[in-house]
């Protein structure tokens, strides 16, 4: 086998994602990473939607549905009470979407995390809240058309920078991760789960129908997005040491990336080049801050 | 063991007694002194329980749901606002089937701010299928946590225990606190039926289409019917143990009664006085007060107010564009009745306004008084 | 099993929303309207192998490790890697895709490393399909000749070789110096050959020592005599001493027969005839070698390696020259005339044609001339039954000539002129002699232009090319050069030049291979299917489930070799 990644599968084909979805691609990888030891709390998301209605499930691990806003506080107490009844190897971990927690989720998320509750917390970041048909959220980046950011009217705030909030919070373990590199994402969320206390991992999960992109481009769009550093893929722990963790072979137009989503079909060069500015000085503070933690940063 | 101890307190040792394993809580006048006292127990070991200091009550009952679901007893208490913002997360917990204790200290709804007494805050909470006990003495609360545990998980339904801000919550009384070893061979550890387990994994509270949904709520419905003879049973088992025997309402001096008063909460030790007071004067008044508003006892309801020719309602509370809810669910249970009395409702006590033996009189007086209630509903002691 | 769950009454259902069982009941395969279908396509390299190799094929088996296997898988289609893998000009590399990434993959020396394993060799086995008793002859030991021996002595004809020369190989042993290609080599492949049962009949000219008539007991004859005339100079003086033919020059340096050269020697032509002659006179002690060409190095048909071999040994190149006149004194060689050319339109062979340029004639001091400007065949033992054309014994893509029972190949036949081409045009012989015999219809075979499979794999036949592969697989990674001799030492010699590959070169190599347009199991599609629906067959490549598989592309989209391929849904319902 090629991939450094672990065989067993914990995710059953029959869900309901929309073909070529990467939620369930990030969900996959998660749950292999994890193995059956594990208790999945999901939020309201499309995951809500995709494990299967009653009375079937998409996982065969343990599963709770919850609130949209509970996130950080359903899993305290889930967390709380499986170490009640003896079960203190189980790993809690919440899925959910970037509404609830960019947004609606925020604060339960926030609190929970500032009190180290030991669990991992992994946002599927598809960028707006697909599951009600395509509204924005603070993860909507910038100038991207959403139904409630029509095309006359774009998005006109960067995207919130939700890593930089969880690594103020000082948690031990915080990163990015996206669906075109599995092995990444594995391996974070191993490293996640040997490590008590909070751990966030934010994925950009790409979705073909809010994005108006072709299905079968998920993962290329998913490595384009870090080939371009508008998703850089990092590790920040205890809220100052920061590691990139997948170097781009060579730093790929942010053009390219936007051109293959109609959801970007309206932008003009000029917002083409501010997005690129954007991501520039983003990347370039990034890889300071990799420095600075004595990171080897290659030519 | 006899202690005057304050309400709040009184709830502190039956979860203690109880032995809940996970408690969240969010502080709100004036609940506060019972997540205190919990807070100490768990932080000296006196009880074994994780307690995770949520930053809000919709994270408190979202905390507890998981942990309830997770298999542990988990209890939490709240008032007022704290209630109002766990709204959703109400029906989440009952719609589970989660076996969650709440102690809920009746306070006003704002604006303005106002922290004392009124049942609006846990009446407004009616519909989401949370059985709701109303307590008359800090006695009561201590013994209802514990009887609440073993209903709930027998039912499996959450169940709110609600107890009159200050007059209950802050004031001291006398409170017999039973031994541990008694306790647990009443209440034995919860064992859950449906629990987050590895080695069994399910999902839980998924989509439910209109083709399962009613089936689901009918069970629900089920165990609320259910809840009326479980409650009796587990208060009548409760009265052999620890000798204070239990029912979902109580009958004082109603035999002969003309006029029946209808109360809950500690308005009812008032009402006591003030019966006993007209009893002794040869009028025939009785007392029906309410301990289990949820399930609503309709057969209990009906058969203790057979023979009243009056009943007058009070109701510390009010549904605004209707009136007392009291009044309108004991109406409810009267409608079909053989006999027909004649309804009093009666709004009394709102934002804590003190009720006296003398309110109690003004209302004894009016029933009497009138043969029809001359309004929709009837406000006590408001200025001109 | 549908894992559909019905309650029939309320009490059948549990107290709560909680999953009974999986999502496997839903059969999401029915939203899709395109499916992926495996399908490899077809690698430039198998495409353009003269020989018929699978070279995708055994490069995967040599990156899992498996050399035997590999080995194996090219001597299903050719029984001289050992001759092939050290020279073959090797048209794969030229279309390797791998050399837009790094340098094209070194199938060449790889072929070599899997021919020369310390190993001892097993022959893929093979059902026979021979008639009783069915005999064939075949006229030529050369490479086309041997190769059609060797399939059908695989198949259980019994088959037996008539070979002019008193030594058998053809040009692989003529033509070929040791120093690319040792005896001992070459001994050792035929020997695995005749092990087969073949026999080997040498000193036999046909035309001479034997005809038609004496091959009566035979049910078919392969003509693959070769082409081992040399093409006349046609200027005055070509007769002189001191002018040796290319052909007849290599053949006396081969046999061991004294070859005499002079000091300074001019090779005429760009093939790899001239080359090798001029390597040849390196080492038999000519102080100056020179090749003159009539067009540009570009458009010299011998293999680059060997060129760039030649001139690291001392010998010079001269393009855009042609000999007028072969100055003598005595009868004896003095020097050349020749004349500068220059490149106009391109000719029927697509290069450009080389015309005079008056007044630039010039001469220079020679003691020998090697013409080597192509060869020809010796037809002249054919009657009128067996047609000709252009010099060539005319066949159609079964290698069948205009008399029945007669087959033809190798240089004879298409005048290819690379060993390579001839052990492709023999087999073909073979299989369609084996129809033939077995009186089945002979079709199904490829144009002459294209190779011919004994061992033939279901493949589209659109060619990958490097555009389609997905590069975000690959990383640069720069060919493994072959290790050699140093120029000044080895033109003391005939022994090796070439050193060959050590396994670590060969898994190197076999690892950059993209593996074009042929799945290899990399698990890429497994790993990235959103639904789960791709199934591992434990070494035994995938399989999609279609109950379930969405037909999103993204499996088709990221193979890394385009061997995944979406079609419409409509076509798959019935």
């Amino acid at each position: 086998m090629s991939y450094d990644v672990p065989d067993q599968e914990l995710m059953t084909p029959g869900h309901v994602a929309c073909p070529g979805c990467g939620a369930p691609m990030a969900a996959r990888y998660a749950l292999k990473a994890l193995g059956d030891n594990t208790v999945l709390i999901i939020i309201a998301s499309c995951w809500s939607i995709i494990a299967g209605p009653f009375p079937y499930s998409a996982v065969n691990v343990p599963l709770l549905h919850s609130l949209f806003a509970t996130g950080g506080s359903v899993a305290s107490g889930v967390k709380a009470g499986l170490e009640a009844r003896g079960l203190k190897d189980t790993t809690v971990m919440t899925l959910a979407g970037d509404g609830g927690t960019f947004d609606i989720g925020i604060q339960a998320l926030s609190a929970a995390v500032e009190r180290n509750e030991d669990f991992i917390y992994m946002c599927y970041d598809n960028e707006a809240y697909m599951n009600t048909g395509i509204q924005r959220s603070s993860a909507t980046p910038w100038g991207a058309w959403t139904t409630t950011t029509p095309v006359k009217h774009p998005k006109e705030q960067p995207k919130k920078d939700m890593v930089a909030i969880m690594a103020a919070h000082r948690i031990p373990y915080t990163a990015t991760a996206t669906v075109a590199y599995p092995e990444d994402l594995i391996r974070k969320v191993k490293k996640a789960k040997s490590i008590r206390g909070s751990k966030f991992l934010h994925v950009l999960s790409p979705c073909p129908s809010g994005w108006k992109s072709e299905p079968a481009q998920s993962v290329f769009l998913s490595r384009l997005a870090v080939q371009s550093c508008i998703f850089p893929l990092y590790e920040v722990e205890h809220g100052e040491e920061y590691s990139i963790t997948v170097w781009p072979r060579k730093k790929v137009p942010v053009e390219e990336y936007l051109r293959l989503q109609g959801r970007f079909a309206h932008l003009k060069p000029q917002d083409v080049q501010y997005i690129q500015d954007n991501v520039d000085r983003e990347w370039d503070k990034l890889v300071a801050k990799a420095k600075a933690t004595g990171q080897q940063v290659p030519d | 063991m006899e202690k005057v101890i304050m309400g709040n307190h009184a709830v502190s040792y039956g979860v203690q007694l109880a032995r809940a394993q996970v408690i969240a809580a969010y502080p709100i006048t004036p609940q506060t002194q019972i997540v205190e006292m919990l807070s100490e127990f768990c932080a000296d070991g006196r009880l074994d329980a994780k307690f995770i200091k949520v930053e809000s009550e919709h994270s408190v009952m979202a905390a507890v749901v998981g942990a309830s679901m997770a298999g542990a007893r988990a209890f939490t208490a709240t008032s007022s606002h704290g209630l109002g913002l766990m709204h959703e997360v109400l029906h989440w917990a009952a719609g589970g089937r989660l076996p969650i204790v709440m102690a809920n200290v009746n306070r006003t709804m704002g604006p303005g701010w106002n922290v004392w007494t009124e049942q609006t805050d846990s009446l407004a909470q009616r519909d989401t299928g949370w059985m709701q006990f109303y307590c008359e003495t800090n006695q009561e609360a201590l013994d209802t946590v514990i009887q609440g545990f073993k209903i709930a998980e027998t039912v499996l339904l959450p169940v709110m225990i609600v107890l009159d801000a200050f007059v209950l919550s802050h004031t001291m009384e006398p409170v017999d606190i039973p031994d541990q070893a008694t306790v647990d061979s009443f209440l034995p550890p919860y064992d859950p039926k449906f629990t987050l387990d590895p080695s069994d994994p399910h999902a839980f509270y998924g989509l439910v289409t209109p083709e399962h949904y009613m089936e689901l709520r009918h069970k629900m419905h089920q165990a609320m019917q259910k809840a009326v003879e479980v409650t009796r049973q587990v208060g009548a088992e409760f009265g052999e143990v620890f000798g204070r025997p239990y029912d979902v309402v109580e009958k004082y001096r109603i035999d002969g009664a003309e006029i029946v008063l209808v109360t809950s909460g500690s308005i009812t030790s008032t009402a006591r006085v003030v019966v006993d007071e007209w009893r002794a004067d040869g009028q025939k008044v009785g007392l029906l007060k309410m301990r289990m508003f949820r399930p609503f006892p309709f057969e209990a309801a009906r058969e203790a107010l057979a023979g009243a020719r009056k009943v007058a309602v009070v109701d510390r509370n009010i549904s605004q564009g209707h009136g007392g809810i009291f009044a309108a669910e004991i109406r409810s249970a009267l409608y079909g009745a053989s006999h027909q009395p004649v309804l009093f409702p009666f709004i009394i006590g709102l934002g804590g306004r003190d009720v006296t033996p003398h309110s109690i009189g003004s209302i004894l007086n009016y029933a009497q008084e009138h043969d029809v209630p001359a309004e929709e509903s009837i406000w006590m002691e408001v200025k001109e | 099993m549908s894992h559909q769950i019905v309650f029939k009454t309320e009490a059948d259902m549990p107290l709560l929303p909680m999953s009974l069982g999986s999502t496997l009941y839903n059969k999401t395969g029915s939203w899709r309207y395109v499916r992926p279908i495996y399908r490899n396509k077809t690698s430039p390299c198998n495409q353009v192998c003269p020989a018929g190799e699978d070279i995708v094929a055994y490069l995967g088996m040599v990156a899992e490790g498996e050399y035997e296997q590999a080995r194996q898988r090219i001597l299903e289609e050719n029984p001289f890697p050992g001759v092939c893998g050290r020279v073959c000009p090797h048209p794969c590399e030229s279309e390797c895709n791998r050399a837009q990434l790094g340098g094209a993959i070194a199938i060449h020396a790889m072929e070599r490393f899997l021919a020369d394993l310390p190993m001892e060799r097993t022959l893929p086995a093979l059902e026979p399909t021979a008639p009783a008793n069915a005999k064939v002859a075949v006229i030529g030991s050369g490479p086309a000749g041997l190769s059609c021996a060797y399939q059908m002595a695989r198949r259980g004809y019994k088959v037996t070789v008539f070979e002019a020369l008193p030594v058998v190989g053809g040009m692989m042993r003529v033509g070929i110096p040791s120093y690319r290609l040792p005896r001992k080599v070459l001994d050792a492949e035929i020997a695995s050959i005749v092990a087969l049962g073949v026999e080997i009949r040498t000193s036999m000219r046909f035309g001479n020592d034997l005809g038609f008539e004496d091959l009566h007991d035979y049910q078919a004859i392969f003509l693959a005599i070769g082409q081992h005339r040399s093409r006349k100079l046609n200027i005055p003086g070509e007769g002189a001493q001191g002018v040796l033919p290319g052909l007849e020059f290599l053949r006396q340096v081969n046999l061991g027969q004294k070859a005499h050269v002079g000091s300074t020697v001019a090779v005429i032509g760009g093939g790899n005839t001239a080359v090798d002659a001029s390597r040849a006179a390196l080492r038999l002690g000519a102080s100056k070698v020179v090749v003159l060409y009539r067009r540009s190095r570009h458009e010299m048909p011998a293999v680059a390696d060997e060129i760039e071999e030649a001139e690291q040994e001392g010998v010079r190149l001269e393009f855009l020259t042609a000999p007028v006149e072969v100055l003598t004194n005595n009868d004896r060689v003095t020097g050349l005339r020749c004349v500068r050319m220059r490149l106009g339109a391109p000719d029927e062979s697509g290069r450009r044609r080389p015309e005079v340029i008056p007044g630039s004639e010039y001469t220079i001091d020679v003691d020998t001339v090697i013409p080597a400007l192509g060869q020809e065949a010796d037809l002249s033992f054919l009657d009128e039954r067996i047609q000709t054309e252009g010099g060539l014994i005319l066949i159609t893509e079964t290698g069948a000539t205009s008399h029945q029972a007669i087959f033809a190949g190798g240089d004879a036949a298409t005048g290819f002129g690379t060993v390579a081409h001839a052990i492709g045009s023999g087999k073909r012989a073979a299989l369609a002699i084996d129809k033939y015999l077995r009186g089945q219809a002979l079709n199904g075979f490829p144009s002459l232009t294209a190779h011919v499979r004994a061992a033939p794999r279901d493949v589209d036949p659109t060619v990958v090319r490097f555009e389609d592969i997905n590069l975000a697989y690959f990383m640069e990674e720069p060919r493994t050069p072959q290790p050699q001799r140093p120029a000044t030492e080895r033109i003391r010699d005939f022994s090796e030049v070439n050193l060959g590959f050590a396994e670590g070169d060969a898994l190197r190599e076999a690892e950059r291979c993209f593996s074009c347009g042929t799945c290899n199991q990399c698990d890429t599609c497994w790993l990235y299917c959103p639904d789960v629906c791709i199934l591992r067959r434990d070494g035994d490549g995938y399989e999609v489930n279609y109950d379930y598989c969405k037909g999103c592309g993204i499996c088709a989209q990221e193979c890394p070799r385009v061997a995944i391929a979406m079609e419409e849904e409509l076509k798959w319902r019935k």
